[in-house]
């Protein structure tokens, strides 16, 4: 007798890892298939994913530039000391070397009071109206240069040296380097904030997509569960669809960011030969591009795990 | 093959479908379930096709009980029936072939093999020659033979049909139910709900009756046990 029996029978299939990768390349290239097949709806979930995500985008770069151009002014932390005009060079020099054996000290410099005038000269623009003048206003200068940057030890290095009697002024300009860190510090965690939100925007633009998606093919999800689909079979291409979503749009916003990059990069270049700076405009690194491309991807299929989470379980047939 | 044990089902809205049903379709056995609108026939085959479940009473299909099924299961059990409907349930967005294709990629069948099975079943309902037309593109009858090469590609041991011949003329309707016939002379169970007598008398084979939810007339004991192989 011929029974059949429900739970032994087993089709000829391949084993059951190649049929599950093959069924997620079906799922891959169906997914793209239905992509392709709607363009409009396809090109307008991917941009507004690409200009959601330029943003923060658009922002971090932005630090990065800031974070650069602060470096350089943190690695040039100097204490500058203005000698009393009644100190003889000789003096100076010694003093330079006394400092020099200092504790916290990397390195010093001494410019002379004539060096100072000369460069003065050079580099103001008023070497005429200097010429005029009797005797040298300048004083000798040490330029003390701290071993390392940590404010507590450049402050009591410059109170040390202050107290030299030779030493007229000890003049540190970090106060403004401390204000436009806490600025850029308040500035990172809004971009923090902001790019939480907007990942959150991400997730509900694709969750949105993908819901419609799954209502349009209402009949078609019906009709594959009641020839035996798995819920893990429906859910494939669903989840497909929101990678593809996430991938395009990460593409999208780094296009939109470099644009925006490019067109600020001429005017900047102009602003540098202006300023006589060498700042250099930097853009993203290859890792930067990664992270955004598998952050987008990643909240893609987030946001359509989401909505195949809640909407594809109430579709059963009746 | 199919066992209803005292089956009654009352839907959430107090409409009770069917009340007290008992039958058994042996292996290989192919019936009708004829009546009115509204008598219950849909719901029968849907508590087979675990669409639904029984509010009372036992259903059992290969000995498994349909009541407390879990719905990691349903989807494995299901993959051996093949149903037809009223209203073919194609995929318009794809052609016949991938239409017909559907149930063997969903178990993971051998490229190859989906291509020979799927050419095979198109070949056994006429419609080999259109296997790249879009479904839009057919005939109420040319669908309805994709509807039957989509619900026999994997070769269930059960057939369902709920009123496959709706929609058809007479001549096209008696084309449909010979391929059901066909189907259960190669040892295949065929369950079909129809409401088209004429064509039952012709074809001679039990019948089971439903009136407002209850069977009335059940001679599916006066025929053969259907099993060619023996009794079960």
């Amino acid at each position: 007798m011929a029974r059949h029996n429900v739970r032994r029978r087993k089709p000829p299939t391949t084993n059951q890892i190649s049929a599950y990768l093959l069924h997620h390349l079906q799922s891959l290239i169906f997914s793209l298939g239905k992509i392709y097949q709607a363009p409009t709806t396809t090109i307008m979930t991917v941009a507004v994913i690409g200009i959601t995500l330029s943003l923060p985008g658009g922002f971090y770069l932005f630090l990065k530039n800031i974070d650069a151009v602060s470096g350089d002014f943190r690695s040039s932390t100097q204490i500058s000391l203005y000698l009393d005009l009644g100190t003889s060079e000789k003096q100076a020099r010694r003093l330079e070397k006394d400092i020099a054996g200092m504790d916290s000290v990397a390195t010093t410099r001494f410019i002379s009071r004539a060096q100072s005038l000369e460069e003065f000269r050079r580099d103001s623009g008023f070497g005429k109206s200097i010429d005029t003048l009797s005797s040298n206003p300048l004083p000798h200068t040490i330029v003390v240069e701290p071993d390392e940057a940590e404010t507590f030890t450049v402050r009591s290095l410059q109170n040390r040296l202050q107290a030299i009697p030779e030493v007229k002024i000890a003049k540190l300009d970090t106060e403004w380097l401390e204000r436009l860190y806490t600025i850029i510090e308040i500035a990172k965690r809004s971009v923090t904030i902001i790019t939480i939100l907007f990942a959150f925007a991400v997730l509900l633009i694709i969750g949105n997509t993908i819901r419609l998606d799954i209502q349009n093919r209402y009949q078609e999800i019906i009709v594959t569960k009641l020839i035996g689909a798995t819920d893990a079979f429906i859910r494939r291409p669903f989840l497909y669809g929101g990678v593809w979503y996430g991938l395009l749009g990460g593409i999208i916003s780094w296009l939109i960011v470099e644009i925006g990059y490019l067109s600020i990069s001429g005017p900047l270049a102009r602003l540098n030969l202006l300023y006589k700076s060498d700042m250099n405009l930097i853009t993203f690194s290859f890792q930067d591009f990664v992270v955004l491309i598998a952050s987008s991807t990643l909240l893609g299929l987030a946001g359509s795990w989401i909505a195949v989470a809640r909407h594809l379980n109430q579709i059963e047939p009746t | 093959m199919i066992e209803f044990h005292n089956v009654t089902k009352r839907y959430e809205s107090g409409f009770q479908a069917l009340s007290n049903v008992s039958l058994r379709l042996n292996d290989g056995q192919m019936a009708f379930i004829t009546g009115h609108s509204g008598a219950g026939k849909s719901t029968l085959l849907k508590i087979i096709a675990m669409i639904e479940k029984p509010t009372r009473g036992q259903a059992l299909l290969n000995k498994i009980n349909l009541n407390n099924l879990s719905r990691q299961r349903i989807p494995f059990l299901r993959r051996n029936i093949g149903i037809i409907f009223q209203d073919h349930q194609l995929l318009f967005d794809r052609p016949v072939f991938e239409n017909v294709a559907l149930p063997l990629q969903i178990q993971g069948y051998r490229p190859q093999e989906i291509a020979k099975r799927t050419r095979a079943a198109l070949d056994k309902v006429g419609l080999l020659h259109k296997e790249k037309s879009l479904p839009i593109t057919l005939s109420g009858g040319e669908q309805q033979r994709v509807g039957i090469a989509r619900a026999v590609v994997h070769k269930p041991m059960l057939l369902l049909a709920d009123e496959p011949t709706g929609n058809l003329d007479p001549m096209l309707s008696r084309e449909i139910m010979q391929i059901f016939v066909d189907f259960n002379q190669v040892g295949v169970t065929v369950l079909v709900a129809s409401h088209d007598l004429r064509l039952i008398e012709e074809l001679d084979k039990p019948r089971l009756t439903l009136n407002a939810g209850q069977l009335i007339l059940n001679d599916l004991d006066q025929y053969d046990s259907g099993d060619q192989y023996g009794s079960s």
